[in-house]
């Protein structure tokens, strides 16, 4: 069953090569830092003075990750989840793929392990690229200094971890959609007016229903703000356990399925 | 000894369409079986319950001696299959196609520019699948179909979009493929002419419905029966009493009446009575019998 499993993820994993879905993996992870490195150059005359401020990597990381949290990461994932099963839809392989001597269950898995893999390489390409935007300025720019501060890994990864799990139930209901539909425009849709909704309840107090608001709401936890209603429990077992439902419920209406092609 | 077998397999896709009615198939080992009918006849329908493409509703399917239900992906491991159109990716190359198959077959890596041979894309190189013409993608449905060395080929209409010359040579592939390597075949058409050279077995159906099963010997042997002799003249309600007064009851059809195969003698009295008669006689003529005429018969019944 685990050897299935490793090869029906090979074969998933070289079926996205050259996809939208993976170059949005790519773009996405480099487009907030390339934007601030484009921002330092043009106000270079500031930077030798950020650069030595003592919590420079926190503000890095902060900066970074606010259009990130908010928009990037939810849009990309809904993006990327729909484009991978679109693969299928597209070139008319469902058909081709069940034929194929493995269970449904594995290609159900693999196909979501190929999705949350990306997500992973996601964030690691992101934290290179956020690294990068502190490097670049202070190798081009005279008189910038490299920060003094020690780069705070652990609460890099601490919040990565969290901003991972909280994107989970994206992937997980996105997943499911679009498998229950043909047309690319509609789990995209879905995913966007859940998006926008999410953004609208972030001032409710059950605005935490909506499993799409957690990242925004990581994001903003620690801030003093009158943007969102932070919830009191804790959100990352709530996006682990909207993930878990949400992949149950895709399985049993994917394997129920009655035309597999 | 059977390679596959099906037992009063139905199928509806909804209450009131009934797709396929018991359908017994029995495809016997090292043939190649012409699984023929109309546009809209079932055979899709039938091949993708063979593949477990759709939930099975009625009926059992039985392949290698084995129940379909509860062995699927051993059974699988040795089929290839091409139902309908080419289902390939459009953004890899043909090489690139295969090369995810074979991390699922785990067959040796060399078998993958063994089978693009065989079909006739040895050079695509980069050229995306999305940019070969339907022949072309045909060809490398076939070979992904192959590259596992099945021991049975399930192809719906595998010679969809391919000019002459290449439906000779698929033909000739799966004749040769046939008789070295003992693979079984199951290709389905709606044209007779297309496979009757290729084919050993053949199994007709028809709005769901197995009209004929057996070798084309046996479908031959029809032609027998079948033979009409048709006669077209200016007052045929007067000719079919006249017909019926002598025990002939013929059949009417358009502007014709058809009557079983008779003698030549007995064609001239008959002719005669109708003059007789003062009924002008158009046209006395046997009506075509090659294996066409006889599929058409069958699917028009």
């Amino acid at each position: 069953m685990m050897i299935s499993f490793i090869h029906s993820f090979q074969s998933e994993w070289l079926k996205k090569q050259n996809t939208l879905s993976s170059w949005l993996v790519i773009a996405g992870a480099f487009f907030t830092p390339i934007i601030i490195i484009i921002a330092r150059f043009i106000n270079h005359k500031q930077l030798a003075v950020l650069y030595e401020k003592d919590g420079f990597w926190n503000q890095l990381w902060h900066s970074s990750w606010e259009s990130m949290a908010i928009f990037l990461l939810p849009m990309g994932v809904i993006l990327a989840t729909s484009l991978i099963t679109q693969i299928e839809y597209k070139n008319n392989t469902w058909k081709q793929l069940h034929s194929l001597p493995i269970g449904f269950a594995t290609i159900f898995f693999s196909k979501l392990a190929v999705i949350i893999v990306m997500v992973m390489q996601f964030f690691i390409l992101f934290n290179i690229g956020i690294y990068l935007s502190a490097l670049i300025p202070y190798l081009f720019i005279s008189g910038v200094s490299y920060p003094k501060n020690p780069i705070p890994y652990i609460l890099i990864l601490k919040e990565d971890i969290y901003f991972f799990i909280d994107c989970l139930p994206i992937v997980s209901l996105q997943y499911l959609i679009s498998l229950q539909f043909k047309n690319f425009l509609i789990p995209i849709g879905i995913g966007f007016g859940l998006w926008v909704t999410s953004l609208s309840v972030l001032t409710w107090k059950f605005g935490y229903f909506i499993p799409y608001t957690y990242c925004i709401f990581n994001f903003l936890k620690d801030q003093v703000t009158n943007k969102a209603a932070i919830p009191g429990m804790n959100i990352h077992y709530l996006a682990l356990g909207y993930f878990a439902v949400f992949t149950i419920v895709s399985y049993f209406l994917y394997i129920s399925k009655r035309h597999k092609g | 000894m059977y390679c596959l077998t099906t037992t009063n397999l139905s199928h509806q896709f909804s209450d009131n369409e009934n797709v396929l009615n018991d359908i017994n198939l029995q495809v016997i080992e090292g043939s190649i079986y012409g699984f023929l009918g109309p546009n809209a006849a079932g055979k899709t329908t039938t091949l993708k319950l063979l593949l477990g493409l759709l939930k099975r509703q009625q009926g059992e399917i039985s392949i290698f001696g084995k129940p379909f239900e509860g062995n699927r992906v051993s059974i699988l491991k040795n089929i290839g299959s091409l139902i309908e159109s080419p289902s390939i990716y459009g953004h890899l190359t043909a090489q690139e196609n295969l090369d995810l198959l074979q991390k699922i077959y785990q067959c040796p890596k060399a078998r993958i520019q063994e089978v693009l041979n065989l079909v006739g894309l040895p050079g695509t190189g980069k050229k995306k699948a999305g940019q070969f013409s339907l022949g072309m993608k045909q060809r490398l449905s076939i070979a992904i179909a192959l590259l596992h060395n099945p021991a049975l080929l399930i192809l719906d209409e595998p010679t969809n979009g391919l000019d002459p010359n290449g439906m000779i040579e698929i033909r000739e592939l799966l004749s040769k493929l046939n008789h070295e390597k003992g693979i079984t075949i199951i290709i389905s058409s709606h044209l007779l002419a297309e496979i009757e050279k290729l084919v050993t077995h053949i199994g007709v159906i028809n709005k769901g419905k197995m009209v004929f099963q057996g070798t084309l010997d046996e479908l031959r042997n029809k032609q027998k029966e079948l033979l009409f002799i048709a006669f077209e003249t200016n007052d045929n309600d007067r000719a079919i009493k006249i017909l019926s007064n002598e025990n002939i009851h013929p059949k009417k059809e358009g502007t014709k009446l058809l009557i079983p195969s008779v003698s030549k003698n007995e064609i001239a009295n008959i002719i005669q009575q109708f003059v007789h008669n003062n009924i002008e006689v158009y046209e006395a003529s046997p009506i075509r019998n090659d294996l066409e005429a006889i599929f058409m018969n069958l699917i028009k019944n």
